[in-house]
């Protein structure tokens, strides 16, 4: 009897050990050492010399660009996960639809998502080159204008235009989120509404978006770390150039430790923006998991 | 069927994940070789075989990375005590800083130490020992696009009013055409900074090899440079338009002047490009035109060698600078020679390059053997972006110096 | 209950409201498509070109003369099906690992009451908060411990460690939307919890699980930095590593860079469409908790 007990208690552990050990190893261990090299003094090759306690972190935040880079940061992930996730929410609702050709179009979705970031930063920093740039040719063959346009002329244009670029590529994975939530969405519901004479917005409100809402939850919680994380974007279009102006905190911390030589710094920055992540991640976490437990 | 797939997938992870088999009786040699262009890889690949070929008991690894990578490859491996023996790479003042470096003469014999222009070794001096041996170099000079400026009725510039005038010109025979090439991008910005101070009597360093970010000269260049973007002479990017973009501009007649390297006709003739263009000095404002030069080095970490070790080191030096061997390297990919054996091939084989070596053998170099080089380089790209941004040349120069020397 | 699904939104397109919906529908899909594919109709007509005509000042629509040649090339230029095989070995590898790893993980989060549930899945979130470029040190130094640099299994454990979050969550919000009812009924039968789970749970929370397997395996395959600082031998580089060629000190060879990154983008588009009919399968009825 004693014995099953233990089993008990210890069975679900057991369950979670596989993923455990995954993480433990390959993640948490590298992350201690980014703990680590952020209270020390690093030198130029990267060679640990010795404890430094905050010395790292003051530096970081006296930098006169910081607090422009965190801006950015900001509006670059606020401006991408909330318009991404909006209009993959609509896209799912679209293809959730029957009609012809539905399968192509599903998987044309899925096309921004299944070429690597670099690649794709790659063909818009070609499409909108004001010299060069496909844009220019197609509108100019189309006859919506007639000599090439400037489409980057300021620092906030390119911002902008590296905004829509991680709205690109970051729809398919919230419309896919949504659009497995959708499927288990029993038809009944609907049916039973609409003789309720529920219209749309309705059912959308009060049977669409509770039912997706764990899928939905997911992939915002994830969505708003990968893009406050994103490298590829913004490095591939403007290396956070002209002088920091379009520079998020991880392509900064990586002229930091790269280019720069400052590896104990940049360690300092990613464990700002871990803490940042952390503060908004976990005030979302526990809304949605109340509400959770207060539903089931 | 997916999970047979996967269960599949995975058995083939396991097999092609054991590591390649390694001869235990031989000395390993470790080598991370940056990429200089497409034939770079293949080069190298054919250079192991031979070697492994004609040395017995010595294993060659060659792993060539791309220039965008290189920095946080190598720097990953140092971090994690898996340095290369041997990196052939640009800088080396930030590993030597760190003690992780030979001096050049322990692991380079004296007969392929006595190969190199002395002017090159200097470049790598610190406290009175050369710390890597150069692999090949490159110079800047002004190519210009000889049926524009003809068209345009003027010849190329030599002095920073005749370029201010010829733009002008050119801006009047077409305003669809870029006059003027300028790339300040976190790319290659120094050499920008380089082309106007140099040739303004500035530069990075004093004569006594100070920092002098923001001499009276620097400042006169650099705002002369900017002006030039404000007026519209020069293509409407600079920030961003990286020194490949303004090449193949060039190429296709969009730009009519810019500052290239020598290997300018290799690049344009294997892109394609049909251009009718001739070379000239870099215009000057005060002094004589200096060309900047590029130089690479290769370096040694000290990984706590044995002596057979240390003598695959020596032997890999050796049959790399073998003469035939060298020039074949140099001419790969359109570079300048560090040797002066390597010289006259390369002047032999080439007339056109033989102005060229005479034009390194005089060229200005970075000064990258001083340790805040690295800072000193992101700074002044800085510098230039927040000038275009319409800052105060002065102000920007005078903090950076600040930071830098302060 | 497809057909009753379909209905949901068009019973019968016959009234002018349903025609105007109908016409919309095919607008708004037309439209995205176009959008979504005009990257690739510039990386297609892009590789067919040569580097003067891509730098033209007459930009050109399609290519003046069409260089199919340079499909070819690319395979001449780099050994592109063995860096096509170390990538499928490692998508396929980190995302058995992945979805192996996370399933019961999951189970055990949506099935179980336990201790430090809750902690265990904001540390989940936890792992996600460092960008790769941030940990590459870290990553480096325990490959190396283990003896795993340059393999392709450790980039097998780190794709599969790095998209553990995205599958625990997402799989632990499948199971539960699924009743337990038919489990509990199984186990009543004879089933041991794992039975039960396989042979009940699984089938119906297929949706979930194919998405789950799809954003591994992408990630996996775009996956760049960690391969690049890991990987030193060329035989064992990934495509993502491996087309970095075409981009050298001296040149961007975009045309070659885009024929191999649409080759690159092949795979999975295939793969989406082999495994996208489960995607949509649905549920059978009654399984759907209310």
């Amino acid at each position: 009897m004693k014995k099953k007990k233990i089993m008990k208690t210890v069975t679900p552990y057991l369950w979670l050990l596989p993923s455990i050990l995954l993480m433990l190893i390959f993640i948490l261990f590298p992350i201690f050492e980014v703990f680590r090299t952020s209270l020390s003094e690093v030198s130029r090759a990267g060679i640990i010399k010795g404890f430094t306690g905050l010395d790292n972190f003051a530096k970081v935040i006296k930098g006169p660009t910081f607090g422009l880079v965190l801006k950015n940061t900001v509006v670059w992930t606020i401006v991408v996960v909330g318009l991404s996730t909006l209009i993959g929410f609509a896209l799912a609702m679209v293809l959730n639809n029957e009609f012809r050709g539905r399968k192509i179009a599903r998987a044309i979705v899925v096309f921004p998502w299944a070429t690597s970031l670099i690649i794709q930063a790659g063909v818009w920093k070609f499409i909108i080159d004001s010299d060069y740039g496909t844009l220019n040719t197609l509108f100019m063959k189309l006859g919506l204008i007639s000599k090439p346009m400037n489409w980057t002329p300021t620092p906030g244009a390119y911002f902008a235009w590296e905004c829509w670029v991680g709205i690109f590529v970051t729809i398919p994975f919230v419309t896919f989120c949504v659009l497995s939530g959708l499927q288990s969405i029993d038809a009944a519901y609907y049916e039973s509404a609409t003789v309720d004479g529920a219209g749309f917005w309705d059912k959308l409100l009060h049977i669409t978006l509770p039912l997706v809402r764990s899928s939905l939850t997911v992939s915002t919680v994830l969505n708003i770390i990968y893009v406050f994380n994103s490298f590829p974007i913004i490095w591939t279009i403007t290396k956070g150039d002209p002088a920091n102006r379009t520079d998020t905190l991880v392509t900064y911390l990586y002229k930091q430790a790269f280019y720069k030589g400052r590896t104990g710094e940049a360690a300092a920055i990613s464990v700002i923006g871990f803490l940042i992540l952390c503060i908004c991640a976990s005030v979302y976490m526990v809304l949605s998991l109340r509400k959770e437990e207060q539903d089931a | 069927m997916n999970k047979k797939c996967l269960a599949a997938a995975t058995i083939a992870a396991m097999v092609a994940a054991v590591p390649t088999v390694c001869y235990a009786e031989d000395t390993e040699v470790n080598v991370i070789a940056a990429e200089y262009g497409q034939n770079t890889a293949e080069w190298w690949s054919n250079f192991v075989e031979d070697f492994n070929k004609d040395n017995p008991g010595i294993k060659l690894n060659v792993e060539v990375v791309s220039w965008n990578d290189i920095y946080t490859v190598v720097n990953t491996r140092i971090q994690g005590n898996n340095a290369p023996d041997i990196l052939n790479i640009d800088v080396f003042a930030d590993y030597q800083a760190d003690g992780l470096l030979l001096p050049a003469q322990d692991y380079v014999s004296e007969e392929t130490y006595a190969k190199m222009y002395p002017s090159f070794l200097e470049q790598s001096i610190v406290d009175d020992v050369v710390w890597a041996v150069p692999d090949l170099a490159s110079a800047r000079a002004l190519y210009y696009n000889v049926d524009i400026l003809e068209a345009a009725g003027v010849k190329p510039p030599t002095t920073w009013e005749e370029l201010t005038a010829a733009c002008e010109a050119i801006k009047a025979y077409d305003d669809s055409i870029y006059p003027w090439g300028i790339d300040m991008t976190t790319d290659e910005g120094q050499a920008a900074f380089a082309y106007y101070t140099w040739n303004n009597g500035g530069g990075f360093v004093d004569e006594n090899g100070e920092w002098a970010l923001n001499s009276a000269e620097n400042v006169e260049a650099i705002e002369y440079a900017v002006n030039l973007v404000n007026s519209g002479y020069t293509n409407s990017d600079p920030a961003n338009d990286t020194r490949y973009d303004l090449q193949d501009m060039f190429g296709a007649g969009q730009v009519a002047m810019v500052i290239a390297p020598n290997s300018l006709p290799t690049y344009i003739a294997e892109g394609g490009h049909e251009v009718n263009y001739a070379v000239a000095s870099i215009p000057c404002n005060k002094g004589e035109s200096v060309s900047a030069g590029v130089m690479d080095r290769f370096m040694c970490f000290d990984n706590g060698y044995s002596d057979e070790e240390l003598a695959a080191i020596t032997t890999f030096f050796d049959y790399f600078y073998e003469d035939a061997r060298y020039s074949e390297w140099v001419l790969m990919e359109g570079f300048l020679p560090a040797t002066m054996a390597g010289g006259e091939a390369v002047a032999a084989a080439d007339e056109s390059m033989a102005a060229w070596v005479d034009i390194v053998g005089s060229s200005k170099f970075y000064p990258t053997a001083k340790a805040e080089w690295a800072d000193v380089k992101q700074g002044v790209i800085d510098a230039e972006q927040r000038a275009l941004l319409g800052e105060d040349v002065k102000t920007l120069l005078d903090e950076l110096q600040a930071d830098i020397a302060g | 209950m497809r057909k009753s699904k379909e209905k949901m939104y068009i019973k019968s397109a016959r009234t002018p409201k349903e025609k105007i919906f109908r016409v919309l529908l095919y607008a708004t899909v037309i439209l995205l498509v176009l959008v979504t594919l005009y990257p690739y109709f510039v990386m297609f007509t892009t590789a067919l070109k040569s580097r003067a005509e891509i730098y033209s000042m007459k930009g050109t629509l399609l290519p003046i003369d069409w260089e199919w040649e340079n499909f070819a090339d690319i395979w001449k230029l780099a050994p592109l099906g063995r860096y096509f095989i170390n990538s499928i070995v490692v998508s396929g590898g980190a995302t058995a690992i992945a979805i192996i790893c996370g399933i019961p993980a999951a189970y055990a989060l949506s099935r179980m009451k336990f201790k430090g549930k809750k902690f265990f899945l904001g540390l989940v979130i936890v792992s996600q908060m460092f960008a790769p470029v941030v940990l590459l040190v870290g990553i480096y130094k325990i490959m190396s411990m283990l003896h795993l640099t340059d393999t392709l299994l450790a980039l097998v454990f780190i794709n599969a460690a790095f998209n553990q979050a995205f599958a625990i969550w997402l799989l632990r919000g499948t199971f539960m939307s699924i009743s337990p009812e038919m489990e509990q009924a199984a186990t009543i039968d004879g089933c041991n919890q794992l039975q039960a789970m396989i042979k009940v749970l699984l089938p119906v929370a297929a949706p979930g699980i194919v998405t789950a397997l799809i954003f591994v395996f992408i990630n996996a395959w775009n996956e760049y930095t960690v391969a690049l600082t890991l990987i030193s031998s060329d035989i064992l580089k990934p495509l993502t590593v491996g087309i970095t060629v075409f981009n050298g000190y001296n040149m961007i060879e975009w045309q070659y860079l885009f024929a191999s990154s649409l080759f690159a983008t092949i795979p999975v588009v295939a793969l989406f469409i082999c495994i996208e009919k489960h995607l949509v399968g649905g549920l059978t009825s009654g399984g759907v908790k209310g």
